[in-house]
Formats: C-alpha cells, structure tokens, sequence
C-alpha cells in the first residue's frame, strides 16, 4: 500500500495541494487535509463544480457537517459508486479514503497524454512553435522607447526592421587561381572582412544571405544539368561547359543578325539602334574571335552609320551661330531647318541609292566571277586536249614501230597493274580482318561505356533518394527531440514503471505459489479420495465375511460388532477433524475482521462523534439561549 | 592623367586601385585619398583608373597595352596597377558581366517579403487569411524605384506560376 500512497500524494502534489514532508501514507492524514485534496481534485475535473466548495473546514461543528455532505454529493456527481457520505470526511478511515482518492487521481484529466496523442507533423510543429513566440511576445507589455531593456528591443524597436538591400561583397574564391602571388597578396593585406565592406551593418547579413543563396542556386543547377544531360553527352565537364558555351554564342550571334538587318533594310530612321547593336555584336564576336563571320553581314549598316555620323556632327556644328543674333533667330532656325532637312532628304536618297547600286554591283559581280570560274575550267580542259592531239601528232610518222612500243606499254602495263592488284589484294586481307576487330572493340567498348553510364545514372538516382531519405528521418529525429524535449519532466516515471514491473514479476511468482499449492491439494484430495474408496471397499469386503462367519459363530459375530463400532467411531474422527478445519477457517475469517474493524478507528471515531454531538448541542443550547435572550 | 598616380607611394597605390576596382564591382564609392593634387586632378584619375579597368578586362586587352597606356605613370606605379588587374580580373569580369545581365531598361534590385495574418476585416469577425507583402526594389533607367505589393495565397500562386513559366523559357533559351 505504500507504493498507492506515494504516487497519489505525488499526484495531489502535482495539483498544488500543500503535503508536508511528515506525511508519506494515507493513514496520517488529517480531516482539513482530505477536504484540501478532494476540493483540489473536484476543482481541476469540474472547474463548475469545485468553485463553490472551501477549501477548508469551518470552525462550527454544523458548517463542518455541511461541508462534508456537500462534498460527498459533489463526489457523487462525479461518478463516485462507493459508500460516501460526510462521516467519509470528518470520520476518516485509511481503506475507504484511499479508494476515493484513486478514484480521484484516475478522474484528473491527462493533459501530456492528450498532447502526445495528437497528429505529429512538422506544421504542427511550426505552428506550436509560432503560437508559443506570439504568446511570448504578448505577455511582454509595452514600454516607452527610454524605459527598454535589450529584451524588449527585439520586438518593440523600430531599428530591426530594416528593408533587404544588397550589396555585392568581395570573397576569396577558392576555385583556380590561387597559386598567383598577386592574388595572394591581395586577399592577405587589402581584403578586408565582410563586415568592414558594406556601407551599412543593416545590410550584412542581407548580402551574405544573398551570395550563399546564388552561389548554392546555382551550383544546384550545374548539378541538375550535368547529370541530366551532361553525363549523357561522354564529355568531362570543361569540355561540355565548352561546347555549350560555344554553341551558345553562334545562337545569340544568330539571333541577332536575324533581328538586326530587316530592320536596317527596310527602315533608315532605326539604323543607329541596329548600328549599336550590330557593334554590339562585334564586340561580342571579337571575344570569341570570329569577325569574319559578321563584317560581311554588316558591311552595309556600317556605310550607314558612317553617313549618319557625319550626319548629326554636321547637325551640332551650326548651333553655336544661332545663339549669336537673336533677333531674326526663330526665322532662321526655320531656314536652317528647311535646309537641313532638305540636305537629309537628299543624302537619305543618295544613300538608298548607293546601296541599290551596291546591291546590283555585288550580284553582277557574283554573276561575273561564276562566269570566270566556268571559262577557265573550260579553258583547262581545252589545254589538256590539246597536249594529248599533239603527242599523237608527234607519234604518227613511224606508226608501226610505235605502235608495237606502244601495245608493249600497254601489256606491261596491264602487269603492273594486276600485279599491283594481287598485291594490294594481299595486303587489303590483314587490314580488313584488322578493321572489323577494331570495330569490334569499338563496339564492346561503346556497350561497356553505355552500361556504366546507365549505372552512373542510377548510382546518381539511388544517391539522391537515399540523401532525401536521410533529410526526412533527420527531420523526424529533430521533431521527435523537440517533442521529447517538450514533454513534461516526470522525473518518477522510470522509477514507476520499474516499480511496476517488480509488482508484476511479485504477482507472477505468487501465482506460481498458488498454483503449486492448488496442486498439492488437488493430490491430497485425490489421495483422499483413494484411500476412503479403499476403506469403503475393505469395509464391505471384511463386513460380508465377518457377517457370514457371524451366524455360525459366536465370538465372530462380537467381532462384527466391533468393526461396526469402529468403523463409525472413525468416520466420527474424521467428521471432528473436518469439523476443526473449518473452525479454524472461520476463525481466521473473523480475525481479519476484527483487524479491519480495528482499522477503522471505530471507539475513537465514536468517542469524537460523541465529542461533536456534545459540541453541537452546547451549540444548540447557547443559540436558544440567544434566541430567549434576545 | 596618370602622371598623377607617380607622385603617389606604392602602398597608397595599391590601395587605391583596389579601392577602385571595389567601387567598379559595385561597392561604396572611395572619396578622395590623395591630398597633393586638384579635385580636377582626382576626378580625371579616378575615372582614367575606372576605364581602364573596364576596358581591359571587358575587352581582353593584353598587358602590353595596359603598360602603354599606363607610360605616363612611374614603372613602379605601373607594376602595381597590373598586380592588382591581374588579381582581381575575375572579379571585375563578373560584375561586367551582371551590369550586361541587366540589360534591360528596369530591373530587380532587391526583394523582400512578409507574411501576415489578417485575423479580421471591418465587416468580418473572423478572418483568418494569410497575406504576403512582397516589396520589390527596381532600378529603372538607373533610379531605385520601391514597389510593395500584398497578395493573398491565390494570387501569391498566379505570380510563382508565372514566375516559373518565364524560367522555364529562360531555359529553353540556354539549353
């Protein structure tokens, strides 16, 4: 019972009933402290309920009546079955006190339990936490700017609340060039540290956030890329980075040639725009070092921007006269105006016609040099032609001699010819078996290299889902952390489980106990059994020969009557032993009884029942004489 | 010009060139560190020092031709601004190539965002909807212009979505 008593002191401790330190058993309890603690409990299961009891008794014998039978209704209503009433109270007993405790400490509403049953999530989470800040920030209250200590800074000053600006910083790279004694000595003596960079402190951490967010983007994204296209491609990485640099240029190149010369033809009043462009574009070109691949497309917009030029420093000259008389001044900007208008107009003229000459010249000079190109092939075949006529010519006049000359060359060379053909035969064979093994290889080696890109790819799959498996259990690990952390210190919990399992490993031995004994008995009682069979056979047995031999015999029938006797006094033994047993039983029943009566202090509950009653009719008494007196 | 830069000490040479090439990759701006010559004089040398800069790195000029122009200048004076172009070339490589990035007429300085929680209007009691207040800083034509705008959650997905729907053409473009 010691164990029941120190959690459900533990429990009454818990809410906020005062227990001294002396009293660790229900047994010493008082009266005023079983009305604290029930009042405390009723109070924190029915908040309605246990605001109309006091929390104390009363001096005067008949409130303190009251006070214990409204208790005992409260009691009831909550759902208490046993015998309750206010002698419960005023007249304790350990046994019926310590069940309504229980009862009580049972009915108290578990609220870490309730917690810890809730849907656990990471929003779940995050919105405990957003609540407990909220509520932080609310209990603090609000105070003049001077009157603030740091605490309050952080939510009530205005100086933390500063717009994001950004500004970029200067970090050593790691990557590269580091070997470089410049480089070095830069980031040793002038570098200064981040903090002494910005212009202002506000926008430091603004800024650091800011280049770890870029430089992670976009080294997430070369990522992304490289093993979604990259690895595809068999190239290392410089070179791929290469390739599409590369082909990068030769796109936005295109693109802006295409946009740039139908606008130079078609309209003059945009050609400085596409002008800027288009030497935009040289410049761009000129790093990568191809000019040759744009001066031809913008030969002409450059002529362009050439007349344009001179153009608009013709324009800027005049103005300075025109300050100088300032009378007829409006008259003659409008002549100058006309004028220059004029002058534009013509060279506008001048330079469309140039460039539909241009144009005419350059097709015709194509035309031309195709032309060119036709007549001296021509030209070469017509010469070979002629060198073969003219050996012929020359051959001609010892025609037999030359002739056999000639069939000579031709047979030998035929030789040659097949010789060189066996030849070649020979020496093609080796090759072509050399070939096909090659490409044999070639083709393994593409298979091989195909499989372990496959592999790769999958390694890199496999890689990812396991990091994401990792982030989501770390995840839960922290969660988990944080809820353990926010679980309520129950200091004695560990303490009870054991306790509660050393009672239950009791129980089982005691069980075992049990069922020993219960089968020691079983095989008494069978023994028992066994041995009152017998004696009920060897009874019957011995009783008919004696009552055969009875009738001949006188003696013998004296010996039957003996073994009746006998046998009936035995049976009387047994009857008197069984007789004893379940004495003793009852016995022992009511000196447990008498204990438990014992227990419950009934002479002194009487002697204080006796005590009140007394007390209340000295009460009575002196309220009548009041009552007669006034 | 950098007839000025000879008169001065190598250390204050070297800081001031590097000072330069800070306030080339968008840091503050330095102020006058030179007091033996004219506020004309200092202007002139910074912007000398700035174009080169520029120059060299956007165009990929040689040190030959650095060292040409910097002839006026002190052999020492001259050594020490190459140290410090070659030093930092891909610093100032980068930040030209952001300023070319931001080619455009208005572009985004900053952002910044806050989330709100509208408990409850003039007509209703319980609200209950989360707001974000999205500012933006946008330099237009070279003037820092601030935006604010507050979006409720359907709105806050129309604008990632179409958000996102330029970055994937914006990938497009590269691939």
């Amino acid at each position: 019972m010691e164990e029941v008593d120190k959690i459900l002191i533990h429990a009454l401790k818990q809410i906020g009933t005062e227990v001294s330190e002396e009293t660790d058993s229900i047994k010493r309890f008082t009266s005023e402290l079983i009305v604290e603690s029930v009042v405390k409990c009723i109070r924190v299961i029915d908040p309605g309920l246990g605001s109309a009891l006091p929390t104390s008794l009363p001096p005067g014998m008949s409130a303190r009546f009251r006070v214990g039978m409204m208790l005992a209704q409260a009691c009831q209503d909550i759902g208490y079955k046993g015998e309750i009433g206010y002698q419960t109270f005023l007249y304790s007993n350990e046994p019926e006190i310590r069940s309504l405790l229980m009862f009580l400490v049972e009915k108290l509403p578990r609220e870490s339990a309730e917690a810890s049953d809730q849907p656990t999530g990471k929003s779940v989470v995050l919105q405990r936490a957003i609540s407990a800040a909220i509520k932080a920030q609310l209990a603090v209250p609000w105070l003049p700017p001077n009157c603030r200590l740091p605490l309050h800074y952080a939510t009530q000053s205005q100086e933390t609340l500063h717009s994001f600006h950004v500004q970029p910083l200067s970090l050593p790279q790691s990557s590269g060039k580091e070997h470089l004694k410049e480089v070095k000595d830069y980031q040793r003596d002038i570098l200064l540290p981040i903090t002494a960079q910005l212009s202002s402190r506000t926008c430091l951490v603004a800024s650091v956030l800011e280049q770890h967010t870029a430089e992670l983007s976009a080294a997430q994204e070369w990522d992304n890329e490289w093993n979604s296209q990259g690895l595809l491609s068999r190239l290392t990485p410089q070179e791929y980075r290469s390739r599409k640099l590369t082909r990068l240029h030769k796109r936005i190149e295109d693109q802006l040639r295409s946009a740039a010369l139908p606008s130079s033809e078609s309209a003059f009043g945009v050609s400085h725009a596409t002008s800027d462009l288009s030497e935009l574009l040289q410049s761009f070109s000129g790093s990568t070092h191809s000019d040759h691949i744009l001066t031809k497309g913008s030969h002409f917009t450059h002529t362009q921007k050439f007349t344009f030029t001179q153009d608009t420093t013709a324009v800027t000259n005049p103005i300075p006269t025109v300050r100088q008389s300032e009378g007829d001044a409006l008259l003659r900007q409008q002549e100058e105006l006309t004028s220059l208008q004029q002058q534009f107009q013509q060279l506008c003229s001048h330079v469309s016609q140039l460039a539909a000459d241009m144009k005419h010249t350059n097709v015709t000079n194509a035309q031309v040099m195709d032309e060119l190109k036709k007549r001296e092939q021509a030209n070469s075949e017509k010469e070979e032609k002629i060198l073969v006529k003219k050996k012929t010519i020359d051959l001609l006049p010892d025609t037999d001699n030359n002739l056999l000359k000639l069939q000579a060359v031709v047979e030998a060379s035929s030789k040659r010819v097949i010789n060189l053909a066996t030849q070649w035969e020979k020496h093609r064979a080796p090759l072509i078996d050399e070939h096909r093994r090659l490409k044999e290889i070639c083709s393994t080696q593409d298979l091989e290299s195909s499989r372990k890109l496959s592999e790769i790819k999958s390694l890199h799959d496999k890689i990812s889902v396991s990091t994401e498996e990792a982030k989501r259990k770390e995840e839960m690990h922290k969660q988990l952390v944080t809820e353990l952390e926010n679980l309520p210190q129950d200091a004695s919990r560990a303490e009870y489980t054991q306790r509660i399992l050393e009672i239950v490993s009791n129980i089982k031995k005691q069980k075992e106990e049990i069922t020993k004994i219960l089968c020691d008995t079983k095989e008494l009682q069978k023994e028992i059994n066994n041995l009152t069979g017998k004696l009920d056979r060897t009874f019957a047995v011995t009783d008919e020969l004696v009552f055969k031999d009875a009738k001949k015999d006188e003696s013998v029938r004296k010996s039957y009557k003996y073994l009746a006797a006998l046998h009936e006094n035995c049976n009387q033994l047994i009857q008197t032993i069984e007789d004893t047993g379940t004495i003793l039983r009852e016995i022992r029943d009511l000196e447990e009884q008498i204990e438990v009566e014992n227990g419950k202090k009934t002479v002194a509950n009487l002697e204080r029942i006796l005590d009140d009653y007394k007390a209340i009719r000295q009460e009575n008494s002196a309220l009548a004489a009041k009552i007669r007196d006034g | 010009m950098a007839a000025v830069l000879s008169s001065v000490s190598d250390t204050d040479c070297k800081k001031l060139c590097h000072r330069v090439v800070d306030s080339l990759c968008g840091q503050t701006p330095i102020h006058k560190q030179i007091l033996s010559c004219s506020n004309q004089e200092w202007l002139d040398l910074l912007n000398f020092l700035t174009s080169l800069f520029h120059k060299t790195v956007a165009e990929n000029h040689s040190e030959d031709k650095v060292l040409a122009e910097l002839s006026e200048a002190g052999v020492s004076q001259s050594g020490i601004v190459l140290d410090v172009l070659r030093s930092r070339k891909e610093e100032i490589r980068q930040s030209l190539l952001d300023r070319t990035l931001s080619i455009s007429s208005t572009t985004l300085q900053d952002f910044d965002w806050q989330l709100k929680l509208a408990l409850s209007s003039d007509k209703i009691a319980s609200l209950n909807t989360a707001l974000l207040t999205l500012s933006l800083d946008v330099r237009e034509n070279g003037v820092l212009k601030p935006f604010s705008i507050e979006l409720n959650r359907k709105e806050l997905a129309m604008l990632i979505t179409s958000l996102e729907n330029a970055n994937k053409v914006l990938l497009q473009l590269k691939g």
